[in-house]
């Protein structure tokens, strides 16, 4: 039993796993209303966009960069669909898959920037994300997309018993991703440059080749993520995106992805990305003061990944 | 699709046509051969707080001011984002522009004082449109929604349309604007009136992003559905998302009141989901507000200081631009109600609150 519970401890994620079985049990003790099954969908639902913001972000944490332009990236494509399928008359069955080639797009803008120039991922994202938000202004003058098909509107709100619909999207993402960063060449190499850039270009990795990928498929799973929030709000807003930078960075790097590059965790992403849903599902249920939301949130965070180090250190895997 | 390129080819060659027709008189114009008389050359900016759907009746207003009143220029500019640096920086750079005069949404209602203070030292007249700034202030006056009124009185619908028992929910917008406390004030007032018929459940706050206000209001419905009676929300887009939650939910037992007029709210009112809205007036405020203005700014008229102003916590110097309740009897002419409500404030303006040569 206890070498069960030893080798539990070894896996990196453990404490994030052992943080949300305590979590639920307590909210589930707190609040009947926990485990029903509307507040299960509630939950599930919040979990999609989020999680592929979270991997958006973890691809390029992988290489060693980062991407800032994230969320203003994800508002572009958001409003670029809408505007599309309301105001062009364009199928849905065109549109989405052109928003996310735009998504895609200005992800590959993006690493061949930093490719070409030299400077640094994130003064070049930070950069773009002003440029991508200012072009979603200057469409929108803020003003959201409203009329959207309707088939993509039940798609983010249908479910069948907890199950939302809109959780088949992250569940394809995320066994591809872990597909391809285990099992694929690129995927290999982009770990491979994350971890030690000099060794990998020695053994004849392309370096910046694998850079433009990492920021490309962070510009297509930002798209994704954007189609999904429009789906889930059933308008294109410009707001979209607008508080994805936070969680971009927290779900990864709670998760155990290395902000040097070359380690990163689906799994660990994945249930960084539960946590955080349940942690904020709690504050509601728990009717926490609104003015001490934030505070209780942040030390909730800081606590799991606290847990997590602290079994790390324990079992001599830090 | 193709109505949408019939569309935009009409709009090309409208602006084609404007184009040219602008470039010959401002040529003609140039050299003396036309002088087109306006009745003002003040130049006035109204400046929201940043991108936001609210003040969008802004530009039109402005466009109908510019027209109505004879001013040589009424532009609406928007920060890049809702900063305050930005949106100080904007009103500096057109000032420097030469604008005379200055609508301004304080979205700091206290960090945009020095602005203002910047503004009066240099002979231009600002006020503060839809919200607030704090006093001390140089702001002329405050023309806007009384948070505090308006919220009260939709409580009090709201408890109406519950038939004045049960439980309910404040959906309240960010934490940091002053005027997310004088509604929550204004949300218990009216809960503590019915003598422990109503109760306030909880309020829900900070939910004025679209992603965190889905996440939390659906949250709350899942948990305590059963024990909601009714729900009041006092930010635009909670307002908006607890419409769409109720109509995903297809419950009608919960009453509920917004805030503003967004197609996603009115449409939830017609079906039935959502009892009602309190309107706001943004249009009459950037429209009155550019009027007064351009009086300000020609010098002709100064602020009456023994007017009638509503005195509120934020300001001495308050005119309330007016609310009103929409509901499925006046859908579809609430849009006449508050042009009437505007065309009263802005006759009776000069009279009331200036003093004119």
């Amino acid at each position: 039993m206890n070498s069960l519970l030893r080798r539990f401890l070894m896996v990196e994620w453990s404490g994030i796993l052992a943080a949300i079985i305590l979590g639920s049990a307590l909210l589930a003790w707190l609040s009947p209303a926990f485990l029903t099954e509307f507040n299960i969908y509630v939950m599930l639902r919040s979990f999609c966009v989020a999680l592929l913001v979270g991997f958006a972000q973890m691809v390029t944490l992988a290489v060693g960069q980062m991407n800032i332009s994230v969320g203003a990236l994800g508002g572009l494509v958001a409003v670029l669909a809408g505007g599309m399928m309301e105001k062009l008359g364009v199928p849905m069955i065109l549109a989405i898959p052109a928003a996310i080639a735009i998504g895609a797009l200005c992800g590959l803008l993006n690493g061949v920037l930093t490719e070409r120039t030299g400077i640094n991922g994130f003064i070049i994202t930070l950069a773009t994300a002003s440029a991508f938000t200012g072009i979603n202004l200057g469409i929108t003058q803020s003003i959201p997309f409203y009329n959207m098909p309707p088939g993509l509107v039940a798609f983010g709100s249908d479910r069948f018993f907890a199950f939302p619909y809109l959780m088949i999207a992250p569940i394809i993402a995320t066994i591809l991703l872990g597909l391809f960063l285990s099992r694929t060449v690129p995927g290999r190499h982009l770990l491979a440059v994350g971890g030690n850039p000099h060794a990998a270009e020695l053994s004849g990795i392309s370096r910046g080749r694998i850079t433009i990928l990492a920021h490309t498929l962070s510009g297509t799973l930002a798209a994704c993520a954007a189609i999904l929030a429009v789906a889930q709000l059933g308008s294109a807003q410009p707001t979209i995106g607008s508080d994805w930078l936070l969680l971009s960075f927290a779900a990864p790097i709670i998760g155990g992805a290395a902000l040097t590059g070359g380690h990163v965790s689906v799994l660990g992403t994945t249930l960084a990305v539960i946590l955080i849903a349940l942690i904020e599902n709690g504050m509601v249920l728990a009717k926490v003061d609104p003015y001490w939301v934030q505070f209780v949130l942040g030390a909730l965070i800081l606590a799991a990944v606290w847990l997590n180090r602290w079994r790390a250190v324990k079992t001599g895997t830090d | 699709m193709v109505l949408a390129r019939e569309e935009f080819m009409k709009l090309l060659c409208d602006a084609i046509r404007g184009l040219a027709a602008s470039s010959i008189l401002a040529g003609l114009a140039t050299f003396g051969v036309v002088g087109l008389a306006q009745a003002s050359d003040n130049k006035i900016a109204l400046i929201p707080g940043g991108p936001h759907p609210y003040f969008a009746p802004w530009e039109q207003a402005a466009a109908d001011a510019k027209k109505d009143f004879g001013i040589a220029a009424v532009d609406f500019k928007v920060p890049q984002e809702w900063k305050l640096n930005l949106q100080t920086e904007l009103v500096e750079s057109l000032a420097a522009q030469g604008y005379t005069a200055f609508g301004i949404f304080p979205g700091d209602a206290v960090g945009i004082n020095s602005t203002m203070t910047e503004l009066k030292d240099s002979s231009i007249p600002s006020a503060a449109l839809a919200g607030c700034a704090q006093d001390p202030t140089d702001a002329a006056f405050c023309l806007g929604t009384d948070v505090y009124n308006s919220a009260y009185l939709g409580t009090k619908e709201l408890i109406k349309a519950m038939g004045g028992k049960g439980a309910i929910v404040h959906l309240a917008g960010l934490l940091v604007d002053p005027n997310t406390t004088l509604r929550v004030k204004a949300v218990e007032t009216a809960v503590g009136e019915t003598n422990g018929e109503v109760t306030l459940l909880q309020t829900v706050a900070d939910t004025d992003a679209q992603e965190a206000a889905d996440q939390k209001i659906n949250a709350l419905l899942a948990a305590q559905k059963d024990e909601i009676g009714g729900m009041i929300a006092t930010g635009y887009i909670p307002s908006v998302v607890a419409s769409k939650s109720l109509r995903t939910l297809g419950d009608k037992r919960i009453k509920f009141i917004g805030i503003d007029d967004d197609p996603i709210v009115l449409e939830a009112i017609k079906d039935g989901f959502v009892a009602g809205t309190m309107a706001q007036n943004p249009y009459g405020q950037g429209y009155i507000g550019a009027y007064v203005l351009d009086l300000l700014a020609g010098g002709g008229c100064t602020i009456k200081e023994d007017a009638t102003w509503i005195e509120t916590p934020q300001t001495k110097r308050f005119i309330d631009s007016g609310t009103l309740v929409i509901n499925a009897d006046n859908l579809t002419t609430y849009k006449d109600d508050l042009k009437k409500v505007t065309t009263d404030i802005q006759s009776s303006f000069k009279d009331k609150y200036l003093t004119c040569k």
